[in-house]
């Protein structure tokens, strides 16, 4: 039998969620709405369903090319981030290096900076080393800003993994990059996946830099959605369907990461 | 000499001498226990010999070869960790196997070597199960057989059983007697534990504040403590600390004559150590030590009784009362005053300043 505050926090939760998904079910609608039904004063909830906003920003939005890109980029970054994250955290966390705290703290505090700050002296670099519009440029970019937060919180979850168990390694024979890969890779499992997550939503809605360095070959999805609204119009269809397809990866990353996020592997190591 | 180490000392970065000029040698096969109480020194010591710590000076040689810029896991020496240490994401097989695959051998090799192990140890129905579905107890037998899978010149055991509960650590303290005694490997063994370091040890070294106080065996540590230190960390309950004079007849304590045995080397003001088992309770005598029982403890086959003396303030000098251990059959009676005396030939003498052990004379 359930408690009244259980039943009531319940319905709390659940008009929670209802308030966060509202918007993206909306979305989801939208997308698949007529133009005539997107336009109408009075909401319309019934309607015949159509990909046209589906079809044109493939074909008049080049949707295609963008996703291509994003998923490129954000990838091949948010997989650069982690391995260095992870090698740059265990030195902090593990190695005896005096003012560790301290630079670990100097490392995060490089995010604490606005974005637009560092925009411009990265659009004028990118320029000498002919970087502008490139997927390098921007993996760059996005490993650099990307790094100090990522290596902060996987400094936390290493930090609560025992010692013992690294020390017994190093009695087993094993070297530091040995440790990393076959003890410490497999124990950090939740640490990296919330970094990982972090990092990748982080990168797949970057739109200022993506704005400021990119032209035509390497231009983002934030970008090219953007593109959809102009001085005249606002092609809510279309803005809709991309970002429905903008989100899937997202969902898809969130959910096979989810499952690592279970904390408690570590348990049975130590005492 | 299996372990040696020379003039051995470790600061730590913020200033702590944990290690101070430590001189020890083990011997082949022995088994050696490193005991004292919390912060004396012990674990940092075998960290040292480990390789889990670098020290500040001083040389470590194991097998008459200097070790102290080799790596741990080139040392030839297995360590069992207080926290077992196990890597949870592999099965116990995996945990005694992974030392023995990383120094060249085949997979097939190490498991046969692993399984041959864990039959002695009683684990070879564990062998596929992760540290997580192990109790403590088999978790500390994983442990164990992980160090004895790779044959090591030494086993280093940093208090292994403090985590067990009572019955499960008596069971295996006589396990690893049973172990040392089939197999005679060099131990070195840390606990803080004076009860386990008396039935497991050949040789006891007593540390405090990172030095050595003594080294000897059980026996001798319990029976002549090199000092204060030594005769009041040992024993339990403690052995009763007395505060007593050198006279011409002998040792007084309180204005009474408690010994007739001369003090050479000694003058004025002594400490006497008497353990509760040395004490003899009798008739009262006009001129001899007496004292009130308040109140008693019994311990199954023997009874501790506190006995409070008549000057316990002036005379006894780390405690309120005389702790006496007497027969659960011996006939006391609480509230009652008895004479006391101590059995002279078991006392210990110590400098009342320096608490150094003085020798005395019939």
């Amino acid at each position: 039998m359930r408690s009244p505050i259980r039943k009531t926090m319940d319905i709390v939760a659940v008009f929670l969620v209802a308030i966060y998904l509202a918007p993206i079910y909306w979305i989801a609608l939208t997308s698949v709405k007529p133009m005539s039904d997107i336009n109408s004063k009075k909401p319309v909830w019934l309607f015949d369903p159509t990909i046209e906003h589906y079809a044109e920003a493939f074909v008049r939005f080049e949707f295609g090319k963008a996703l291509l890109n994003s998923s490129i980029i954000v990838f091949s970054a948010t997989f650069i981030t982690m391995i260095l994250a992870l090698i740059a955290a265990y030195a902090l966390a593990r190695m005896r290096l005096r003012g560790a705290d301290v630079l670990a703290l100097f490392i995060l505090s490089l995010r604490f900076m606005p974005a637009v700050v560092i925009a411009m002296p990265f659009y004028l670099m990118f320029l000498k080393f002919s970087l502008i519009d490139s997927h390098i440029g921007m993996i760059v970019v996005y490993v650099g800003y990307g790094l100090p937060f990522a290596v902060w919180i996987m400094r936390g979850f290493l930090l609560d993994l025992p010692k013992d168990i690294e020390e017994a390694a190093r009695l087993d024979g094993l070297g530091w990059i040995s440790i990393i890969r076959r003890i410490i890779l497999p124990l950090s499992g939740p640490g990296i996946a919330v970094t990982a997550i972090f990092t990748f939503v982080f990168n797949w809605n970057e739109y200022l830099f993506a704005l400021y360095l990119t032209q035509a070959d390497a231009v983002t999805l934030p970008i090219q959605i953007a593109k959809m609204v102009d001085a005249y119009t606002v092609l809510w269809g279309t803005i809709s369907a991309s970002v429905v397809m903008q989100l899937v990866p997202m969902v898809v990353v969130v959910f096979l990461l989810q499952r690592h996020m279970i904390r408690g592997l570590a348990l049975g190591a130590v005492k | 000499m299996t372990v040696s180490l020379k003039n051995l000392r470790k600061t730590f970065a913020d200033g702590t001498d944990a290690v101070k000029s430590i001189d020890l040698d083990i011997e082949q096969g022995e088994f050696i226990t490193l005991l004292g109480p919390s912060g004396c020194g012990k674990t940092t010591t075998l960290r040292l010999i480990a390789g889990l710590e670098e020290p500040t000076s001083g040389e470590i040689y194991i097998n008459g070869r200097q070790v102290n810029d080799v790596d741990p896991g080139d040392r030839d020496i297995a360590m069992v960790f207080q926290s077992y240490a196990l890597y949870p994401h592999m099965t116990a097989l995996q945990n005694m196997t992974l030392n023995l695959t990383v120094a060249g051998l085949s997979k097939e090799a190490a498991n046969k070597k692993a399984l041959a192990t864990a039959r002695t140890l009683g684990l070879e129905d564990l062998l596929d199960k992760k540290p997580g579905k192990l109790s403590g107890g088999q978790r500390q037998r994983v442990a164990l057989g992980r160090a004895m899978v790779r044959d090591p010149v030494c086993y280093l055991m940093d208090e292994p059983l403090s985590n067990l509960d009572l019955k499960l650590r008596e069971l295996m303290r006589t396990e690893l007697k049973r172990i040392h005694k089939k197999d005679k490997v060099t131990t070195v063994y840390v606990t803080h534990d004076q009860a386990e370091a008396l039935i497991l040890s050949d040789r006891v070294t007593v540390m405090k504040d990172g030095e050595i106080q003594q080294v000897g065996d059980p026996v001798e540590i319990y029976g002549n403590p090199a000092n204060e230190f030594v005769a009041e960390f040992i024993g339990s309950p403690s052995i009763n600390l007395i505060r007593a004079d050198i006279t011409e007849n002998g040792i007084s304590a309180g204005g009474l004559q408690v010994s007739t045995r001369n003090v050479p080397a000694g003058n004025g003001a002594i400490t006497l150590g008497v353990r509760p088992e040395d004490v003899i309770l009798g008739t009262v005598e006009s001129d001899g030590l007496k004292g009130k029982i308040e109140f008693t403890e019994p311990q199954g086959g023997i009874v501790h009784a506190f006995v409070k003396l008549e000057q316990s303030e002036k005379i006894l000098k780390n405690r309120d009362y005389l702790v006496v251990s007497i027969d659960v059959h011996e006939s006391i009676e609480i509230g009652s005053t008895v004479g006391i005396q101590f059995r002279e030939e078991r006392m210990n003498c110590f400098d009342a300043q320096s608490g150094q052990s003085i020798e005395t004379t019939s």
